[in-house]
């Protein structure tokens, strides 16, 4: 279940594409994005300064040191930077040299603690509260219209991922790649000229193991990537089966298969284990191997850059100093390369799902011109109407059907008979391949679709109810309803008592998926949320499957007067319903195989009679033993 | 001003990411889940109550748990001992990973000072060959380094994880080992959190906590002694200023889990509510709430947002003040160590030595506190994992239990075909809860190969007594026999290896049909399954799926309908060849075309065997050799279908008011 089906609707966008897309989407941002750029420049400068003055300072005092009472310039053909300390007056007394630059060197460092505070905070801004905010409020809005085939395909955990991580992913795009490459590439460029101006043959020597370690970031992370995949796809699997055995741990129990059912969590957990060792030792060889190469530069900085000073090319201070400092940063932002090539990787996955999304065309929307009908009267009418899953056999053939407003039919059908699908194809959650669907004489295609599934109620054969209070469940379809309207709606459904008894009564919260209540009180909730709309067409899909038979009896009342004065659609099984229809469908791979009131059903010879005589030995027999209570 | 130790502070940094980057990522949306049940249960934090308006409007609302879940625990002696036991399989990697710690803690300052000498030495007093020495120092001692740290970071990540699966397993077998009665009452999001996210907390307090402060103190001992023997006034100036730090980190620390707290909660409404939306989707078109739904949803994102602003910010101070000491550092080094440098109190060289060793005084104190923080939070992960671990069963198969023997096995040869259990119900009470007794003082007997039919109100004690005969619940009082032996007397597994059960709704785990039908037997062939399908006359239905009994069942079975997973249930339990079937409400969801067929299939899987049935299709009843008609916990009536209508008591206006719905309409 872990694999995921691709979407068969969008074409796989290629890397270029997504590249481009991830840029678009940087540039709906761009004053943001330059004005964190703008803070991140002014603090590289000023990085670049407060080094600089401490290497000035070390020079100072070395040279007030060695030469006290000189202030002509000893050697004159040292590079320019180290002259910078003799620019301080030599008649001035150390303590002041030393204060100014002491001063100047918190000065900095207080204006770089500002500016890291906005940088860092405007970066969220960015990303916390534009980027994300609205890259999953659109996802999300895009998610709730798209068709049910997209949430058969892929399962619940998977689609939660795409609005959180997925999404996380995408933005690092603006912030990780686009504006650190942009970052890194200026302050690698500022950072080589400062030191090529310090000394070129010492630049050269120190950053000649740079590009083995940029190759040797690039090998690492294209050999661990698949691995790190493999590791999250085991993973996944091990708390799935965790999951899956707490779920199911009746089922284990029942058939006394804990050993088997342990071996198998054992198993998936080992495997972790087992696969995680190579990564562990792929990282534990690759971060030595980088700590040995930043070290390799510390020994030719410490062993050329030493003899350097030695023979006076080069000051202690301003030289050797500042450019301990120097590699460190460089080496820092070249790091980064290994992060911003992670990045762009990651956000490539996460970019590809979240468009899947996006582009996943809405099947199903209302016409450009559709008609608005606030209220229908409920004549629905197929007009030889099929249905097929895309490349798949039609589950729905050729239809003729009509009910008039008010009117009841019941749909008999076994399991895979299509039963569901036909009755999902007047809200239109799926369009016919052939043929129309009519409602009060208007192709349903051509109807406004938020009027016309309000003008339909629905009730599952498995209701799902909200975490949410019993009062927000029922008023779902309306959610300014009065209290009125909720109870009023609730004792349609037979609803209310047992609402009331609960100690919180309308308030009481429901706990996930509604299953602190009976399968029955949920069926009747889910009913009152259907009439609360008052809707001209009721659809009952086999409401009553997953309801135990004696409270099947009272829902029964419940359902009569729903139906009321509706166009019903029921698929129905047992003999009471089918009988209440105003006439009945026996479904049989997707066809209409016998149709007509109860009576005209039970004259002929046919599935419908096979079922019917099933349910009516027993009556029979009761008629037998006790014919004063007899039947019809 | 930051030199020489800094990549080495990101190695350290990096071991530690590693780990928990292979495990981070595996952040996925079951784990997102179980936090978010978890996170928004426990309101441990202060903030302003007018931020959680929010969460009122909500498409989902959620009740929190009495039971507090605490993020942080102070450190227990007992506990961090008890962790540490799960490392014994790897005790050898363990012994040599402290030592391992010790030589880093000394190796990564001594580079520094090595760096300082060389600096102060050779190259201020012009010394090549001295130079040249050094350098030649430096590099055996960054071999050693680098060399030695393969072992360290590999050891530490391969010991965690060995903690990880031995918990992980442990977990599993003592929660499996728990009686339904714990199902009953434990949330399954508690039972993952503590899987996943608490058993992760743990991996980062062994793998990392205690190896890598301890490196961190030994650095800074290490820097302290060698600034201390360079010049003492100077080393008194970086000591006062330790204090500073610590108190400042600690202090955003504590901010800084707060707003965490915070913004994971707010999370975990998104997850919750996305969760939701994705489930309740057809509800959702169906009702024509997509445009509220996404309003609401973008309250909660913007709630969150708010959250992570609020995190972000405080990180933002933290870290800039953290570089302003070090810099403020450097300008009283400038100041007063020049000053010293004038009177001759101190060499140049010093201050160097001063300008390089003083991030390594100071950088651990940072790393540290953070650590601090990991190990409260691992403290209390420990402390649920092994609450749970150590959680007492209700009740325990006795120690002496024995096997139920199998006739079927016996020494005379495999008798063929199947063979029922006798089951006896002598005096039995019983109460989920010792307090509310829900079934009282019941006796009857299941002859082998009867069927009994419980009939009765919900809440009657139908599925106590199913409860009871399958062992799931032991009785308060009185004797349950099967084939003779007491119950407490035989194990669990042998029992319910002869028991096969189909409820109203059960569970299929993700996988194809056949695995599912497979779980009641692991080792039957495809074959037997196929058999088992076609005595049951179903075999058509599953191979009329999209890839026969191959296809897919989807997550909880969710690509199948639910007479299709019904189907399912009923071969599986049919391939365990069971002695004792149980069929609680089995058929009741199952299109009255493919029941038609069943119940057919159902009377002749039933022959034999025993059976207890409690069905709402009358035709099973009307079979039963014995029905028990139950109110309140009693049986208040007793006999076959015929004889108990003849009484004309309860039986028979039960079943008339039944059978009208049916009839007369």
């Amino acid at each position: 279940m872990l694999e995921l089906r691709p979407l068969t609707t969008a074409a796989p966008l290629s890397n270029a594409a997504l590249v481009r897309r991830l840029i678009g989407l940087a540039w709906r941002y761009r004053l943001h994005c330059l004005r964190v750029l703008a803070i991140q420049l002014v603090l590289l400068t000023m990085g670049i300064g407060g080094l600089s003055l401490t290497g000035v300072g070390i020079d100072y005092i070395r040279h007030k040191i060695e030469f006290p009472a000189s202030v002509v310039p000893i050697d004159a053909d040292a590079p320019v930077m180290s002259r910078l300390h003799r620019l301080l007056p030599g008649e001035w007394p150390y303590w002041q040299a030393l204060g100014l630059l002491a001063g100047l060197i918190l000065l900095f460092a207080i204006c770089r603690a500002f500016l890291n505070y906005s940088y860092t905070v405007s970066v969220n801004r960015l990303v916390q509260q534009r980027l994300v905010v609205d890259l999953r409020g659109e996802v999300y809005e895009k998610l709730q219209r798209l068709s049910f085939r997209f949430f058969d395909a892929n399962t619940t955990s998977s689609i939660i991922t795409r609005v959180t991580s997925d999404v996380q992913s995408v933005r690092m795009f603006v912030d990780q790649v686009l504006i650190q490459s942009v970052i890194m590439v200026i302050s690698l460029t500022v950072y080589v000229v400062y030191m090529v101006n310090l000394s070129p043959s010492l630049t050269v020597a120190c950053l000649a193991t740079t590009p083995l370690l940029w190759v040797l970031s690039a090998w690492h992370t294209r050999r661990t990537q698949p691995e790190y995949a493999r590791n999250r796809t085991l993973v996944e699997a091990m708390v799935q089966t965790f999951v899956e055995s707490i779920q199911g741990i009746a089922v284990t129990k029942a058939f006394g298969r804990e050993a088997e059912d342990r071996a198998k969590f054992d198993a998936a957990n080992n495997a972790v284990l087992a696969q995680q060792h190579l990564i562990f030792w792929r990282v534990s060889l690759f971060s030595p191997a980088v700590g040995f190469l930043t070290r390799i530069n510390m020994m030719v900085l410490l062993g050329y850059g030493g003899w350097l000073v030695i023979q006076g090319q080069l000051p202690l201070g301003a030289g050797l100093v500042v450019f301990v400092g120097l590699l460190e940063q460089f080496s820092g932002q070249v790091n980064n390369v290994a992060t911003i090539v992670n990045s762009v990787q990651q956000s490539l996955i996460g970019a590809r799902r979240v468009f899947e999304i996006h582009d996943a065309p809405v099947e199903v929307k209302s016409a450009p011109d559709a008609v608005r009908r606030p209220k229908l009267q409920g004549d629905v009418h197929f007009d030889h109407v099929s249905f097929a899953y895309v490349g798949a056999e039609a589950v729905v053939r050729d239809i003729n059907l009509t009910v008039k407003p008010g009117e009841c039919v019941a749909i008999l059908g076994a399991t895979g008979s299509g039963k569901s699908v036909l009755m999902s194809l007047v809200p239109r959650f799926f369009d016919p391949t052939a043929g129309r669907v009519m409602i009060d004489g208007i192709d349903v295609r051509q109807l406004d679709l938020d009027d016309l599934r309000r003008n339909i109620g629905l009730v599952f054969q498995e209701s799902f109810l909200f975490s949410n209070t019993i009062a927000a469940n029922i008023a779902f379809g309306h959610p300014g309803a009065t209290r009125e309207q909720i109870e009023k709606a609730a004792r349609i459904a037979a609803a209310h008592d047992f609402i009331m008894a609960l100690p919180e009564g309308y308030e009481t919260i429901l706990g996930e998926s509604g299953n602190s209540l009976s399968g029955g009180q949920r069926q009747r909730l889910a009913l009152a949320r259907a009439v609360l709309l008052e809707p001209a067409i009721l659809l009952l899909d086999d409401p009553t499957a997953a309801i135990d038979s004696e409270t099947e009896h009272g829902i029964f009342e419940a359902l009569d007067r729903a139906m009321a004065g509706r166009t019903t659609f029921i698929v129905a099984h047992r003999l009471s319903t089918l009988r209440r229809a105003d006439f009945i469908i026996v479904l049989e791979r997707g066809r209409i195989v016998q149709r007509g009131t109860h009576e005209e059903l039970m004259r002929e010879p046919g599935p419908y009679l096979h079922v019917a005589n099933l349910q009516l030995i027993d009556g029979r027999e009761l008629q037998a033993l006790a014919p004063q209570e007899g039947g019809s | 001003m930051r030199t020489g130790p800094n990549p080495r502070d990101w190695q350290e940094a990096s071991a530690v990411k590693t780990g928990a980057q292979t495990t981070g990522r595996s952040g996925l949306a079951t784990t997102q889940i179980a936090d978010a049940s978890s996170g928004a249960e426990s309101r441990g934090n202060k903030m302003p109550s007018a931020l959680f308006a929010a969460s009122d409007v909500g498409l989902v609302r959620r009740l929190r748990d009495d039971e507090d879940e605490a993020v942080q625990k102070p450190l227990e002696w007992s506990l961090i001992r008890r962790m540490f036991t799960y490392a014994a399989p790897v005790e050898r990697k363990l012994t040599a990973l402290s030592v391992l710690s010790v030589v880093r803690s000394a190796q990564l300052p001594a580079l520094v000072w090595i760096a300082t000498l060389i600096i102060k030495g050779p190259i201020s007093q012009a010394h090549v060959t001295g130079l040249w020495l050094g350098v030649l120092g430096y590099a055996a001692l960054a071999v050693t380094t680098d060399g030695l740290f393969h072992f360290r970071q590999r050891y530490a990540l391969e010991i965690g994880e060995a903690v990880v699966n031995g918990l992980r397993a442990d977990l599993f077998a003592k929660v499996q080992r728990q009686p339904m009665s714990f199902f009953q009452r434990t949330k399954l999001g508690r039972i993952i959190g503590r899987v996943t996210s608490d058993v992760e907390a743990l991996r980062v307090g062994i793998q990392d906590v205690l190896f890598v402060s301890a490196v961190q103190a030994g650095q800074m001992l290490f820097a302290a002694i060698v600034m201390a023997f360079s010049d003492w006034a100077m080393f008194l100036v970086v000591l006062g200023l330790a204090p500073i730090l610590w108190v400042l980190n600690r202090h955003f620390r504590v901010r800084l889990s707060h707003y965490s707290r915070a913004a994971s909660d707010s999370f975990s409404r998104i997850t919750a509510t996305l969760a939701e939306s994705v489930n309740g989707i057809r509800v959702t078109q169906g009702f024509v709430r997509q445009e509220t739904n996404a309003g609401l949803f973008r309250h909660l994102l913007a709630d969150h947002s708010r959250y992570s602003i609020a995190l972000a910010r405080t990180s933002a101070i933290l870290t800039p003040l953290l570089e302003l000491n070090s810099q403020f550092f450097v300008a009283i080094l400038l100041m007063f160590g020049g000053w010293r440098v004038f009177h001759g109190e101190m060499g140049v060289g010093d201050l160097i030595t001063f300008f390089l060793l003083a991030n390594q005084f100071f950088s651990p104190i940072a790393v540290i506190g953070n650590q601090y923080n990991q190990a409260l939070v691992a403290m209390a992960g420990a402390e649920r994992v092994f609450r749970m671990i150590d959680a007492k069963p209700d009740w325990e198969d006795a120690p002496d239990a024995v096997a139920l023997p199998d006739p079927r096995l016996s020494a005379t040869g495999a008798r063929p075909g199947p063979d029922g259990m006798r089951v006896e119900f002598h005096g039995v009470s019983f109460g989920y809860d010792p307090e509310r007794i829900v079934l009282h003082d019941v006796s009857f007997v299941a002859e082998p190969g009867q069927t009994v039919a419980l009939v009765g109100h919900t809440g009657s004690g139908k599925s106590s007594i199913i409860n009871l005969a399958s062992k799931f619940y032991l009785p308060t009082a009185g004797e349950l026999l099967i084939d003779g032996h007491e119950i407490r007397t035989i194990s669990g597994q042998s029992l319910h290896r002869q028991m096969g059960v189909v409820q109203q709704q059960n569970f299929l785990f993700s996988g194809t049909v056949l695995d599912n039908i497979r779980v009641a037997k692991p080792e039957a062939t495809e074959d037997e399954v196929r058999q088992a399908a076609s005595k049951l006359d179903c075999l058509d239905i599953l191979e009329a799926l999209p890839h026969g009994l191959h296809t897919e069942v989807g997550e909880r079975g969710s690509s199948l309908s639910v007479g299709q997973r019904q189907l399912v249930c009923f071969t599986r339990s049919l391939l365990a060849d069971p002695r004792l079937v149980i069929l609680d409400e089995a058929t009741s969801s199952i299109d009255a075309m493919t029941e038609a067929r069943l119940q057919k299939a159902l009377l002749k899987l039933l022959r034999g065997r025993t059976s207890f049935v409690v069905a709402h299709r009358l035709s099973t009843i009307r079979h039963a050799d014995l029905v028990l008609l139950l109110e309140q916990g009693r049986i208040i009536e007793r006999g076959t279908h015929a004889e108990l209508l003849a009484l004309g008591g309860h039986y028979a206006v039960l079943y008339r008011q039944f059978v009208q719905v049916d009839e007369a309409g």
